[in-house]
């Protein structure tokens, strides 16, 4: 079934234009006939939220030092939590009686809101009004690649499509000169690797596609050497006679596609170095984001992001890694906070006052929490760290349908638990998916006989609260 | 979309008959049997309409569901019907909703008698009779016959046959992967004896080619990857299983033995490595190396694969739903899940030496050690003055002081969790079974203690543990660790103080903390001992205590592994001594037991080999000696399971939704209830493996045939190669399947003789197009259906095609040239993509080395797996990512470079050149159109060209003048043509 439905949806949605007056009705007929289905192609409802930045800050990073300011953990530092709060919690690395681990850094509150925010983060903090922070999210997992992977896909294993892959499936790209799921990363390394921005089951035209650091960008974006753009065009166009001879023939739609692929292709290596050459950049933009916009950084994504956006990509996920905190939690924040600050609060005002923030929803987060006990190991030669925490996190959201100004669910005054308005991921799946338009129980794919939504088989809610 | 496929379907059968299984079961399952199925606690109004007899009894109401061929008295019709709200099936609720179609299908149903039938492919196989059309001058083998059947019942009737380049092409890139050469291609063009075709199938299904060709195919399922998965993602070795696919398809090794090999070959080896190196089907799961996991958590998910796989695999059933309930739709309980799991979950993963056979070692047998010590020790004394005879006793003297003389004790009660504490006749005990991040022994000794005031613990080798142990950490860390946080010992229930403790050797692998046995001692877990480094060598640790009373108490031991990854010890030995202040001896246990007994001086051979070893003019040959004793291993492993001794099998249990943290009541093997039989109820994996292949078995013959049909025709009889069950589509040739299937079982699961009997078809040979306006129909093929390549038979074809590709079979993954930064940007576990040199960058797709978090980029632009799950049937998409793929990769370029550069220098007509081009990529000559367009086309790009030498030089490799350039501008284009990646 996917394989026609996704040449066809290419087909309608690209070709038609390419190809001009090229007879639909019969290119349908034949063995595409049974294909014609349109679940959740169409909208539920309209899409507040048409597009998404999702700045993943792999690794996980520490809640308490950032967002959730627990003074309790400070009077408690040294002493064991209560067995009765622990419960029976699998951790990575500490024993469930370790020390408590006060706060490394000092909290204000900020705008008119009064979101409590980390020292170390000035720039969100400026941007408090813009923000809505979810204080009570939850995972089921407590390892970093399952629990990467589960964030970006709903389940821990890999092999499901991501929320990039259902959201360019629902939503199909608004460009036809750029990849409509792209992918960056700075930083370290990705645990949940390419899963986290696989198609799944889903074609892997759904897939996300990664901008890179080296060689190109895009892979195989520039031609081989020698070969001029002219040489290059006159080669697509006799590719495309030969290979629509080769249509009159044998009739296979699957050729009038690939033919629209070589023009799509070929718009791609006239654009995208245009996308990629930040020299139309004020100084003052390049400032904002902190950039220097020739070396690859988060910040530079960041801005990348944005002009992504701006020329109709659907989602963009920016993997930045580095916040896994097992020893040294203030420094490890601090130094990922002086990477990814400026330019996380630069993209939001940047959209802002472009008018993008409106329809664009920005998502900044990691895959869970970090513990509110001390991980300190001798022979590892750790100390002053915390462990993976799946109980409890913080990550916010801006734009794209979401209330600003707002901070969501509230955790116990040890930060362990959620206590208020829990935010399950896949509670957050339900909701992102709202925000695009869908509703996360109708929004399904069947494959190998089964029914497969993002949100899983469990009960999912969309948090209501949250909207604007 | 059921719905539609029920009408294309109806439409294709269109006998005005309604079939229960064909037409209502669909229906019934998609849209009534998640309230109204097997399910009892999802089940409504106690109303069950999987079975006919319960939908005859009817439900809570007590009013029958379906009185046969009456719609009136039928409640399900009247439920369907109702205009109600309150009242209508199913419930608005739902969002469920009949179609017109569907309600008229079941009313049909009713009054045609509202039979219920058992789903058809869970029917035992029983012969079919082949229709009566041999006559009709197009059928060649029964498989027309059928297929013929068909088009006669639509109207439709069967394209042509393809002309011969178009079928030598097909057959090459089908059997064998590989497009023929032009030569090749002639010759059987040429040939015009009557058997031409049929010798060129023989030719091609003997061809050393064939096995790596379906050997991929094989990979998909068996989820192959070079490395482990998840975040380290690391290498491992497993190769040699993929490298015995490709021999067992070779040598047409039948299908039911291949099977029960590859599922239980340990346990079926006759003292054959490769039988058991076949069982690497199964280890071909991912493995979590990630620090701080549970290894118990993702060793049960990847037996959920295995039991995932397995369905698939051989069943054509989607279990995977069954893992956390019973299947809404399928007859599979949550229960059947587990119950299959049972059969498969009770062996070892273990890491077999493939190289050299495993030998063991034995000082006392190995004549060649035994001489060489001869020599030495005979050496010396002839070489020494009875100075150095006297150094060597006062050495001796000097040892004996500082040893204590060591009493084993062996324990009467031993308890590891899950791990078997079994002793051995020396005194040690070996731990066999699932290692966690914190495991606890506990031993119990009985006897006599008074006086004791030291404890010894021998960490020895084994040769069942990974690296030759002591420990048992098999991944994660490194393989033999283990990790002593703490040993604890209790004198009649309360704890002795072990204090000044020493050891041997230490090494902390992960952190730089001392890890000693003080560690073990010091009242933190954290901390502890471990011997990292030196792995399959006996190590030792010495614990003092205040002497012991004469209390006739038991004396209790306890030792507590792991840390952030689990590594218990797995041999080691108990002693005491009543000497004070013991200290561990970094001297070996034999030099040990000589220094200590009353043997003459001259007798105590290894103590003087060990003594000599310090001394300069003996240092090389004791080297030597010791080199003999640590024989080399090949290094050359592959991933393997291994039965568990009947003494400690593990247990299977039933897991609430699936979940780890959940185990519920424990599980017996048993086959899944739809089979409706206890043959199997406790048997092993060994005779399921067998029962798969017993015509008890309705499922695999069909599964299998469906399968190697796809693979020459683009779809499935069965389109959902992975789902027989209800839910899985019913077939468009019913008669052929089972025909197909009963032929293979016929022929001893002979897969080579299933591919013959397919390509000797009519219907395999039409043309891919008709002239005559009727339309295609691909699923009752009435042409010969397109399909795209496979990723990796693209690149194999591009290599073949330029004459570059290696021929090689077999030996590790290779690394042949990708764009930089795949598999080291962004990904966790980075690995440098080293480009392979030589031969190695041309080797067919299937040995390129497969990294699960960062596949070979090309294979995964063409859909191709990434190894994480098991992949029946790949998706085929098309996007500009591919175009761009092919235009830009240095791949292609490669190939266009040698087919332009060869054909420029050895043809001299231009329209000969592109005639040649096209019988090398396309397996056919240009039409006049096409040569007309490729003419103009090089006379334009040469004249480009001509203007910028620079270009020329750049894509001539420097080799050649704008003439060459312009060829391999054009044979480029003509790699990129849709027909260069369809199998036409």
């Amino acid at each position: 079934m996917l394989k026609n439905l996704a040449s066809r949806r290419w087909f309608l949605r690209d070709c038609s234009m390419g190809l001009g007056s090229m007879a639909l009705g019969g290119l349908l007929q034949g063995s595409l006939k049974a294909d014609n289905d349109s679940n959740g192609l169409v909208p539920h409802y309209p899409s507040k939220a048409k597009r998404v930045i999702h700045l993943f800050m792999a690794g996980a990073p520490s809640q308490l030092e950032l967002f959730d300011y627990k003074p309790e953990l400070a009077k408690l530092e040294g002493k064991p939590l209560p067995a009765s709060v622990i419960g029976n919690q699998r951790y990575a690395f500490i024993r469930p009686d370790a020390a408590v681990l006060g706060p490394r850094f000092t909290f204000q509150k900020h705008g008119k809101s009064g979101a409590e925010i980390s020292s170390v983060l000035p720039n969100i903090s400026k941007i408090a009004d813009e923000l809505c922070l979810v204080k009570s999210m939850r995972t089921d997992q407590f390892n970093h690649a399952p629990a990467q992977i589960y964030f970006n896909t709903g389940f821990q294993q890999p092999g499901r499509p991501s929320i990039g892959s259902w959201t360019l499936y629902g939503l199909g790209s608004e460009t036809k000169n750029i990849p409509g799921f792209v992918v960056l990363s700075t930083g370290s390394g990705i645990s949940g690797g390419a899963a986290c921005w696989s198609s799944g089951f889903l074609p892997g035209a759904f897939a996300g596609v990664r901008l890179r650091n080296q060689g190109d960008p895009i892979l195989n974006m520039y031609n081989p050497r020698g070969i001029s753009p002219a040489v290059q065009k006159k080669t697509i166009n006799l590719v495309n006679s030969l290979n629509l001879e080769a249509y009159r023939k044998d009739s296979d739609p699957e050729i009038l596609t690939r033919i629209r692929q070589y023009e799509m292709a070929f718009e791609m290596q006239t654009s995208a170095p245009e996308l990629l050459d930040l020299s139309s950049e004020t100084k003052e933009t390049l400032e904002l984001y902190g950039c220097d916009p020739l070396k690859p950084s988060f910040a530079r994504s960041c801005l990348m992001a944005r002009r992504m956006v701006e020329r109709g990509v659907r989602f963009v996920s920016l993997y930045h890694e580095g916040w896994d905190a097992h020893s040294n939690v203030e420094g490890n924040c601090r130094n990922n906070a002086a990477a990814t600050d400026r330019g996380s609060a630069a993209l939001v005002l940047d959209l802002k006052r472009r008018g993008l923030l409106e329809d664009t929803l920005v998502i900044w987060g990691g895959e869970f929490g970090r513990t509110p006990m001390v991980e300190t190991n001798p022979a590892l030669g750790r100390s002053q760290g915390r462990d993976h925490h799946p109980q409890a996190f913080t990550i916010w959201m801006a734009g794209g349908g979401i209330k600003s100004g707002m901070t969501y669910g509230k955790t116990d005054e040890m930060g362990f638990h959620v206590v208020e308005n829990q935010v399950h991921v896949r509670d957050l799946h339900a909701t992102i998916l709202h925000l695009l338009g869908f509703d996360h129980e109708r929004f399904s794919v069947t494959m190998q006989g089964l029914e497969f939504r993002l949100t899983g088989v469990e009960k999912a809610n969309v948090i209501k609260t949250i909207l604007a | 979309m059921i719905n539609q496929f029920l009408i294309s379907v109806f439409a294709i059968l269109g006998d005005g008959l309604v079939s229960f299984d064909r037409d209502i079961m669909p229906i019934l399952s998609q849209k009534c049997l998640k309230c109204h199925g097997i399910d009892e606690e999802s089940r409504k109004g106690k109303l069950r309409l999987d079975q006919g007899n319960s939908a005859l009894k009817g439900g809570r109401s007590g009013k029958p569901a379906l009185v046969p061929g009456k719609t009136d008295e039928s409640e399900i019709y009247q439920r369907i019907i109702a205009s109600e709200q309150n009242l209508i099936m199913p419930p608005l609720s739902t969002r469920i909703i009949l179609t017109n179609k569907e309600k008229g299908l079941i009313k049909k149903w009713i009054e045609q008698g509202g039979k219920y039938e058992k789903h058809w492919s869970f029917e035992n196989l029983k012969p079919v009779s082949i229709p009566q059309n041999s006559n009709a001058p197009w059928v060649k083998s029964p498989i027309d016959s059928f297929v013929y059947e068909k088009h006669r019942a639509n109207g439709l009737s069967p394209a042509p046959e393809a002309d011969k380049l178009t079928l030598v092409r097909r057959l090459y890139l089908d059997l064998i992967g590989l497009p023929p050469t032009p030569e090749q291609a002639m010759s059987f063009a040429s040939d015009t004896s009557t058997d031409s075709y049929e010798k060129l199938v023989e030719k091609l299904l003997a061809s050393p080619s064939y096995g790596e060709r379906w050997a991929r195919r094989w990979m998909d399922l068996a989820r192959y990857a070079d490395t482990n998965g998840y975040e380290k993602d690391r290498y491992r070795s497993i190769w040699p299983w993929r490298d015995w696919v490709i021999n067992a398809l070779n040598r047409d090794l039948s299908f039911d033995q291949f099977s029960i090999l590859q599922l239980a070959g340990d346990m079926d080896s006759h003292g054959r490595q490769e039988n058991i190196v076949a069982t690497g089907f199964h280890r071909n799961t991912m493995l979590n190396e990630e620090g701080g996991i549970d290894p118990l958590e993702f060793r049960y998910y990847a037996m959920v694969d295995r039991v995932n796989t397995t369905a698939a695999t051989w069943l054509g059933l989607t279990l995977n739903c069954a893992q956390c309930h019973t299947h809404k739709y399928d007859p599979i309980t949550h229960h059947d899940y587990y119950s299959l799991m049972a059969f498969l979950n009770n062996a070892d993963d273990v890491e077999m030496d493939v190289g050299v056979q495993n030998q063991v070692f034995s000082k006392s047998s190995n004549q060649q050690y035994i001489q060489k010590q001869k020599a030495i020790s005979e050496r010396w004394l002839q070489t020494i003055k009875d100075q150095d005879k006297n150094l060597f006793d006062a050495w001796c003297l000097q040892q004996k002081e500082k040893l204590a003389s060591w009493r084993t004790i062996v324990p009467l009660k031993m308890n590891g969790g899950l791990i078997q504490l079994n002793k051995l006749e020396d005194g040690s005990i070996l731990g066999h079974g699932d290692i966690s991040k914190q495991d606890v022994y506990e031993l119990e000794f009985e006897g006599d203690f008074k006086d004791v005031s030291g404890i010894r613990l021998e960490v020895l080798p084994d040769s069942s543990l990974p690296s030759n142990g002591p420990g048992m950490c098999d991944y994660e860390g490194p393989r033999g660790d283990f990790f002593l946080g703490e040993i604890e010992a209790f004198l009649g229930g309360r704890k002795i103080l072990l204090a000044n403790a020493s050891e041997s050797y230490f090494k902390n692998h992960f952190g730089n903390g001392r890890a000693g046995a003080a560690q073990a001692v010091d009242g933190d877990f954290q901390t502890g001992w471990s011997c990292a480094g030196l792995f399959g060598q006996r190590h030792e640790a010495v614990f003092e205590l205040d002497k012991l009373p004469a209390s006739g108490e038991k004396l209790k031991i306890k030792m507590t592994f792991g840390r952030h990854y689990a590594c218990p010890l797995g041999r080691f030995r108990f002693s005491v001594t009543n000497r004070l202040n013991p200290k561990a001896s970094s001297l070996p246990e034999k030099v040990q037991s000589e220094i200590l007994s009353e043997l003459p001086q001259e007798l105590k051979i290894h103590t003087l080999i060990h003594y000599l070893g310090s001394k300069d003019e003996f240092k090389k040959d004791v080297l030597e000696l010791q080199q003999l004793e640590n024989p080399k291993k090949s290094g050359l492993t592959s991933l393997v399971l291994k039965e568990r001794p009947a003494t400690h099998k593990r247990s299977t249990f039933v897991y609430h939704r699936g979940e780890f943290l959940s185990p519920k009541e424990k599980v017996d093997a048993d086959l899944l209830s739809l089979f409706e039989s206890d043959k199997l109820k406790n048997a092993d994996r060994l005779q399921f493996a067998r029962w798969l292949f017993s015509n008890d078995n309705p499922l695999t013959a069909r599964v299998v045939v469906n399968r190697h049909w796809q693979a020459f025709f683009g779809t499935g009889l069965v389109k959902t190669l992975e789902d027989f069950g209800i839910q899985g589509e019913y077939p468009t040739h019913p008669e052929l399947l089972d025909w197909l299937a009963n032929d293979f079982r016929s022929s001893g699961w002979s897969v080579k003789n299933l591919h013959r009997t397919i390509v000797l078809s009519a219907t395999y040979r039409q043309a891919s197009f008709r002239k005559d306006g009727q339309m295609a129909n691909l699923r009752l093929i009435n042409v010969y259906p397109r399909n795209r390549l496979e990723a990796e038979v693209i690149r194999d074809s591009i290599l073949a095609t330029s004459g570059l590709l290696s021929f090689k079979i077999g030996g590790p993954g290779v690394f042949p040239p990708q764009p930089a930064g795949v598999t080291n940007e962004g990904t966790y576990g980075k690995l440098a993509w080293n480009t392979s040199n030589g031969e190695d960058r041309f080797r067919r797709g299937l040995y390129t080395f497969v990294k699960r978090t960062a596949p070979y980029a090309m294979f995964s632009t063409f859909d191709g797996p990434t190894g994480e799950s098991c992949v029946a049937r790949r998706e085929v998409s098309n996007s500009p990512l591919q175009a761009l793929s092919m235009m830009n990769d240095p791949v292609v370029m490669e190939a266009a470079e040698y087919l332009g550069t060869q054909a420029s220098k050895t043809i001299k007509d231009d329209a000969q050149i592109i005639n040649h081009l096209y019988m090398s990529i396309l397996t056919r000559q240009p039409s006049s159109s096409e040569l007309i367009k490729l003419l103009d086309f090089h006379g334009e790009v040469l004249k480009q060209l001509d203007s910028n030498q620079m270009e020329v030089k750049i894509i001539t490799n420097q080799k050649g003048d704008s003439r060459t350039a312009a060829w391999i501008v054009v044979a480029r284009a003509l790699l990129n043509l849709d027909e260069a990646i369809t199998k036409r």
